[in-house]
């Protein structure tokens, strides 16, 4: 079908030429030519929005004449003799026809799509509408991942979804948040999965979030079983973008973001004259003479400035009549606010899909991404510990020497550590639709990194200010290289059947799954490289560091394993009101003997579109209600998988005359062959609402989830021979995460100004339900083992719970001190344990329950609105409930900076009952309730202005849109926590919320622009 | 329809296939690059592998009392050293018997005890199952024999009762045995070994290092001397002695040093090589000289006390301490500046002054070459001094003198005006000189807590530093443990 453009001169043409046609044929009086060339006009309508639609498609049916319309919707169709029937299409709308007979003018409102109306949501295997949902699933648009300057995918989540909790584990360029959905399930890996494009994934972190679609965030046990054996911890489905067929035309889109990080907060710690005064109470070195001469050095203003980062995108997409593409190209630089640290990374994207016949597609999704990072070296701690009173530099210009850690930058200048390498994921599939119903799919995806390591440090020595040397020194130079690639796997064939017949409709699927991870590293370490150069970064036979068997050289596997499924759904539903879905899904995974190789995880849902029900209708109001619930069982296995098998061990011992080393092969860590799935039972009740057309829109849920036989690491006596620190895997850990999640939005338009409110709320209840289980091993759950241990996961508490002394105020007085019992090296002016079990002893039985790392309530706040070309939004998020163990203050060694708060010390009697005497360590610096901080939060997460320059301008350079916006990203926090932020996540779950000197999160000011051409 | 229905049946009829073949071996995955322990040990090169590996527990640094040298520490030979605030907390708490009993110190030095056991028992359970030369068989057992002995000769000093490990997989709830057995056990582990070792002149060159017969006497005599067994004990030692094979070096500071390894002297030691990694042993690291030259961390300070104990002109004074301004292999000490010189108490007294373990010092340009220390568990000088007091204690004080004498000639390296013989023969008197010639020449190697436990003198000479009777004796068992073994393990007594 044709269709030609109607503009104004071709139009006015048109005309002149008819009416010169119509006089002569006036003239001589032929009246067939009048009829012959007709005219019909007449406006196109959205029926939801009441909006004339553009660019609608207005087409004589059965010829392939037609025209569309304009600006203002208007259309002029001219009519030959025959032409019987008029079609009028839009994207998104259903199609009308209307007989043409003798009207001159034929207006049009077309009706919305009922499944534009009604979301489309991914779901594991397959697509169904949000109203036969039976499942707990929240979406995100590409548009909302974008309103942040997000780093990578998973952090543009954060505050987004109720329920899902998005920590930063570090503000480092190209470190990875950690997600936790619903509370923290496991003692081990409590990370949710993600499948992107049907590829089964730990992480995307290399994924643009320009080239996302959506994300489906699927929560309860009904919408995660068909991810049955990983989908313990809830799984996150991302869908990248792709053309649509029909839409025969390519589109193009560039975006831009240039940005400034700044660090929010210092931290207030003790400036020159203020740590001297301490030094000098505090016996030993060091001392100084005059307080008020002693120098100022501010470590932090000395190491953080500010740093760039450059985010790009050009994406082109279309289709033609078979095809569809989306090829994406993104380049994203990040310089991190400490030197030398930084992100590089550059993603291609090819997604096609080809119409082969009508019954027989198939298509692909790649997805490539070098990136280079370079890692910062560990400075945060140095400059919070560094005494002020030093001059970072001496008075030739070189490094100065800092007593206890070292000098940062020093350590900046000599440190070189870069990670680089390639992802690549992608899938292909091939699908293939018979018998009306049936859709037969076969995909293989794979998983493909390569990373490579390199740390080099030159020689160096660092003198202090007087000329002598430091320990601070590098007397070889050394290299080590590591490299480790990763392939997996995943073959996946499923068999759908869709059919509705009168009120009845079902979907089913079928499938059976194969994977595969490999996963090897190699690295050696070599010394007295010849120059400092990276052109000669490289590893010889002259200069491999050690000699003989083992020598600074590794070579291993970090993953050796594979899995079989079977899975199976089938979803009914009838006359839209009632649904019933029952999943079961079977796993056999190589991690386990063979005895329980194999787990079923079955899960049943249900689902009552009230507000279908007849007695609902007159409630016009209320658009949408519907009640549903599930229930389900899902697996869990990530351990390593050589945890089942007792290993040996390589070692050396050294004999004779000329220390020769020889090599030697003894039983390593006990493995435990009784080894078998983890399973977490999940319940979730939900209740949707929509009220006013969906103006008003609330989801609730409860969730109940017990996680049971968890593998978790458990010490095992030492007798046993293992080694210190040595645990062996047992099932043995039960779980329990439970509590409510909501969302309310309300979307409106006043007058010229549409705006939307959403807020989100949910709670966790998190608790160890019991440790040790069947392994003969009751052993406490201990973790965080930074000066001893410092959580305790037992019985009654949530996971990862801090644990230590409580302290009640200072001993004043040699008369309080006596009174009360104390240990050995407790004098006065020291804190006061508090004798918890009242056994008039201190020791480890009164070492308490100080507070939990998991907060308890997480909110988030977005409000948006549109004013004719402008757009603004904001989003706030928080959590309270949760504590902070402030660990970089207590770790003491050796003499090092104070934080503000210890200027308030105690000096004498009555003169403070909360700080005790200034220690360079020792006894006040043991791990107690001193150190516990409230870790609520409330952050201004992000703002964004933006503004659509008329189309009138944008079109005469050939653009369609074109916006130009300002962002800022964390720009405020309220908190109490005195570190750089109170965000302190962690992959561990034993070890959450403790700060041992993170790298710090920053506030970022974009300014952006987004074009569509 | 129908042309596509012919492809996709085919298809279907492939994938079926595929799935319902290799199935099941597809989960069948092996460790990569490891062997399980149902694999190994099944050969003579296995075996040899499974011996060597017991020996290399000697490596870890957590061997030699968890990093820390505690006993030195504990007794009045040592302080813990290096600057002021390092360790204060932990290891500190040590010199005046206020440490407690959640310290990594105990916690490693007695995993690693039992790994070694574990090592050991791999070779004593497994080696005999494998057909190999018998003689080499007999001298592997022999050899985790002696190991095994040798560990739990450390265990059963310093905690007392232990659980007795002589099996793979002991039961999880296991008991601690008491301290009787436990010697019981040593001694019928070393009686085997005696029999099946080589003597010492019968190794190759390349394998000295390895437990010899000389190694197993010696280690038995000292066992019997310190359950009050000398008539065993005097019987061992001068077997050593009898063998001719051991001597004492000429030059003191050789008995510890470089030229010295596997030299005559050497009746047991731990092999190692210069470097900070495999084959390193990390002990005299620990502690090296701190500051310049840097050696170490500079922990195990000689106490003034010790300084005092030589007697007039004893060359074993600047064999046993570095003081600053030393110059030792060309080298001057300058020591850490974050040291002070001299630390006093209140009243003035000298606490501490800051010196260095001599008998750790390895020549060398770097941190590294102190990996390479050998450190001898068992020298000749001690087997002679053990010989010297079974003997006195068995009323054969002239013998006994012979021996001690022969250690005091030594120390004199040739200078007849210093360290006269020893002439008395009144045992309580001999006993005390005996005890006081142990501490001059076995200073800052590890044995003077034990001695003074054993010969019941602790509470007298330690208490001024806090020694408490009925409790000191024994270090705690580490937390942790009895934590973890809910209720099975008890504590030493007057420790909680």
């Amino acid at each position: 079908m044709q269709i030609k453009f109607p503009t104004k001169t071709l139009l006015m043409k048109r005309i002149n030429l008819q009416i010169i046609i119509l006089l002569i044929l006036i003239l001589t009086g032929n009246s067939f030519v009048f009829a012959q060339n007709r005219v019909v006009t007449g406006k196109v309508t959205g029926s939801d929005t009441g909006e004339t639609l553009p660019t609608a498609t207005v087409a004589v049916k059965g010829t392939t004449r037609g025209v569309i319309t304009d600006m203002n919707g208007n259309y002029q169709i001219e009519i030959l003799p025959g032409d019987a029937m008029l079609v009028f299409s839009f994207v998104g709308y259903d199609p009308q026809e209307v007989e043409i007979e003798n009207k001159t003018m034929i207006n049009v409102v077309l009706q919305i799509k009922r499944s534009t109306l009604e979301e489309v949501v991914v779901i594991g295997y397959g697509i169904v509408r949000k109203s036969d949902l039976t499942g707990s699933v929240s979406s995100v648009k590409a548009k909302e991942l974008t309103k942040i300057t997000s780093l990578n995918a998973e952090q543009s989540l954060q505050g987004k979804v109720a329920g899902v909790q998005v920590t930063t584990t570090s503000g480092a360029p190209g470190a990875t948040p950690s997600v936790r959905i619903r509370g923290v399930g496991t003692f081990n890996n409590s990370s949710p999965i993600y499948v992107v494009d049907g590829v089964i994934l730990d992480n995307i972190s290399f994924l643009n979030t320009a080239d996302i679609e959506s994300m489906e965030i699927l929560k309860d046990a009904s919408a995660t079983a068909m991810y049955g054996s990983r989908g313990a911890n809830g799984v996150i489905l991302v869908t990248t973008k792709s053309g649509t067929i029909g839409e025969e035309k390519t589109n193009f889109s560039y975006s831009g973001e240039y940005s400034i990080q700044t660090l929010t907060k210092k931290i207030d710690l003790l400036n020159g004259k203020e740590f001297a005064t301490l030094a000098n109470e505090i016996p030993g070195e060091p001392d100084y003479n005059n307080i008020d001469a002693v120098p100022n050095t501010d470590w932090q203003d000395m190491i953080f400035h500010v740093a760039p980062i450059n985010n790009h995108q050009l994406s082109a997409w279309g289709a033609s009549k078979r095809s569809t593409y989306y090829i994406g190209i993104g380049y994203f630089n990040q310089k991190g606010i400490i030197d030398k640290s930084g992100y590089e990374r550059v993603t291609l994207k090819l997604n096609n899909t080809y119409n082969l016949t009508d019954y027989l597609k198939f298509g692909n999704n790649i997805t490539i991404s070098p990136y280079s990072q370079q890692n910062e070296p560990g400075v945060v701690f140095q400059s919070y510990r560094a005494w002020p009173t030093l001059l970072p530099y001496r008075e030739d210009g070189s490094f100065a020497g800092v007593q206890g850690v070292g000098n940062p930058m020093a350590n900046i200048e000599y440190n070189n550590s870069f990670n680089k390498g390639v992802r690549a994921v992608g899938s292909m599939f091939t699908e293939a639709t018979f018998l009306k119903s049936f859709t037969a799919k076969t995909s293989l995806g794979i998983d493909a990194g390569y990373n490579k390591s390199e740390n080099f440090s030159p020689v160096f020595t660092v003198l202090y200010y007087d000329g002598t040397e430091s320990m601070q020194k590098h007397t070889k130079s050394s290299l080590y290289k590591g490299t480790s690639d990763n392939v997996t796997w995943l073959w996946e064939n499923t068999l759908n059947y869709n059919q509705s017949f009168e009120k009845h409709s079902i979907n089913a699927v079928a499938g059976y799954t194969m994977q595969n991870t490999n996963a090897e590293y190699l690295n050696a370490s070599g010394e007295n490289i010849i120059r400092d150069g990276s052109d000669f970064w490289y590893l010889q036979y002259n200069n491999i560091a050690g000699s003989g068997v083992n020598g600074g050289f590794n070579n291993g596997v970090d993953g050796y394993y594979s899995m079989i499924s079977f899975l199976a759904r089938a979803n009914y539903s009838y006359n839209n009101k009632y649904i019933f879905t029952a999943t079961f899904r079977r796993d056999g995974s190589s991690k386990f003997a063979t005895e329980n190789r194999f787990g079923n995880f079955p899960s049943f849902a249900a689902g009552w579109n009230i507000s279908e029900e007849s007695f609902m209708k007159k409630h016009a109001e209320i658009s949408k209600l519907k009640l549903r619930a599930s229930w389900g069982k899902i697996g869990n296995e990530k351990i390593a998988y050589s945890n089942r098998f007792s290993l040996t061990q390589d070692l050396v011992t050294v004999f004779g005359i000329g220390d020769i080393l020889y090599p030697g092969v003894s039983y390593g860590r006990s493995g435990n062959p009784d080894l078998k799935w983890e399973v977490t039972t999940q319940t979730d009740i939900g209740l949707e609402i929509g009220l006013f057309t969906n103006k008003l829109t609330g989801e609730f849920d409860y969730y109940n989830r017990i996680t049971d036989d968890i593998l978790v690491d458990l010490s095992t006596p030492g007798f046993l021979g293992n080694g210190q620190g040595q645990k062996i895997t047992f099932n043995a850990g039960k779980v329990l995460n439970r509590g409510f999640e909501g969302n309310i939005n309300w979307r409106d338009k006043v007058g010229e100004v549409s705006y939307s409110i959403g807020i989100l709320a949910s709670t966790i209840h998190n608790e160890v339900l019991s440790v040790g289980g069947s392994s003969g091993i009751d052993s406490l759950l201990y973790g965080g083992n930074i000066k001893g241990f410092l959580t305790q996961s037992r019985e009654g508490l949530p996971i990862g719970s801090f644990y230590g002394y409580k302290t009640d105020g200072i001993f004043q007085n040699q008369a309080e001190l006596d009174a009360y019992p104390h240990t050995g090296d407790a004098s006065v002016g020291d804190l006061r344990r508090v004798d918890v079990n009242g056994d008039h002893v201190i020791n480890d039985q009164d070492r308490t329950y100080l507070g939990s790392p998991i907060p308890k309530f997480i909110f988030g706040f977005n409000a948006e609105a549109s004013y004719k070309k402008f757009d603004v939004s904001f989003n706030l998020q928080g959590q309270t409930g949760n504590k902070i163990f402030n660990a970089k203050e207590f770790i003491r060694p050796d003499a090092y900076n104070f934080e503000q708060h210890v200027m308030d010390r105690w000096t004498g009697e009555g003169t403070s009952n909360s700080e005790p005497r200034a220690t360079f360590g020792g006894y006040n610096y043991t791990p107690s309730d001193k150190f516990i901080q409230d870790g609520s939060f409330l952050r201004l997460r992000s703002v964004v202005i933006g503004y659509t320059l008329p189309k009138a301008f944008s079109q005469k350079i050939h653009v369609q849109e074109f916006r130009v916006y300002v962002k800022g990203n964390n720009i405020y926090t309220l908190t109490k926590f005195t570190g750089y932020t109170p965000e302190i996540g962690s992959g561990d779950v034993l070890s959450n919320g403790i700060d041992t000197g993170i790298y710090p999160i920053t506030a970022m000011y974009s300014f952006g622009v987004n074009l569509t051409f | 329809m129908k042309n596509i229905m012919i492809p996709c049946t085919l298809a279907l009829t492939i994938v079926l296939s595929l799935i319902f073949s290799g199935c099941e071996s597809f989960l069948d995955k092996n460790p990569q690059g490891a062997l399980t322990q149902t694999t190994f040990p099944t050969s003579e090169s296995d075996a040899l592998l499974a011996v060597n590996a017991s020996y290399g527990t000697m490596l870890d640094l957590s061997f030699h009392s968890g990093i820390f040298p505690l006993t030195d520490i504990m007794s009045d030979d040592g302080r813990k050293g290096s600057n002021p605030t390092d360790q204060s907390s932990e290891i500190g708490q040590y010199d005046n018997f206020k440490s407690t009993k959640t310290g990594s110190e105990l916690s490693l030095w007695w995993a690693t005890l039992y790994q070694g056991i574990k090592r050991t028992n791999v070779v004593i359970e497994k080696v005999p199952g494998i057909e190999m030369n018998e003689n080499l068989r007999d001298r592997y057992i022999a050899e985790a024999k002696f190991l095994r002995g040798l560990f739990y000769f450390d265990l059963v000093r310093a905690w007392g009762d232990v659980p007795l490990v002589t099996a793979l997989n002991p039961s999880i709830k296991l008991e601690r045995s008491a301290k009787a057995d436990v010697y019981k056990q040593i001694e019928q582990d070393l009686l085997a070994a005696i029999t099946d070792l080589d003597e010492k002149n019968d190794q190759v060159s390349t394998q000295l290092g390895r437990a010899s017969k000389g190694s197993a006497r010696a280690l038995l005599a000292k066992v019997y001397l310190f359950q009050g067994d000398f008539a065993n004990a005097e019987t061992y030692a001068l077997e050593v002695i009898n063998s001719n094979i051991y001597g004492l070096e000429p030059v003191f500071t050789d008995a510890n040093g470089v030229k010295g390894e596997h030299g005559i002297e050497s009746v047991f030691e731990i092999g190692a090589i210069g470097i900070e990694g495999p084959g390193g042993n990390a002990y005299a690291n620990v502690q090296g000289v701190r500051g310049t030259p840097n050696r170490g961390w500079g922990f195990n300070r000689p106490t003034p006390n010790l300084r005092a104990s030589f007697e007039t002109g004893d060359p074993r004074l600047k064999g046993t301490i570095i003081d600053l301004g030393d110059v030792i292999d060309g080298i001057t000490i300058m020591g850490d500046g974050t040291t002070p010189d001299v630390t006093t108490d209140e009243n003035g007294n000298i606490l501490e002054t800051e010196c260095y373990n001599r008998k750790v010092w390895t020549p060398g340009s770097d941190v590294a070459s102190q990996f390479g220390h050998n450190k001898r568990i068992l020298r000749y000088a001690d087997v002679l001094l053990i010989a010297s007091e079974a003997l006195n204690e068995n009323n054969k004080p002239a013998q006994a003198l012979t021996y001690l004498n022969m250690v005091r000639q030594r120390a004199r390296e040739g200078n007849n005006m210093i360290l006269p013989d020893i002439t008395t023969t009144e045992k309580n008197a001999l006993r005390d000189l005996i005890l006081k010639e142990r501490r001059c020449e076995l200073a800052m190697e590890g044995h003077r807590f034990w001695d003074l436990v054993r010969t019941g003198k602790a509470a007298e000479v330690l208490g001024p530093l806090g020694f408490v009777t009925g409790k000191n004796e024994l270090l705690p068992i580490p937390q942790s443990e009895i934590d973890i073994s809910q209720g099975s393990l008890t504590q030493n007594p007057n420790w909680n």
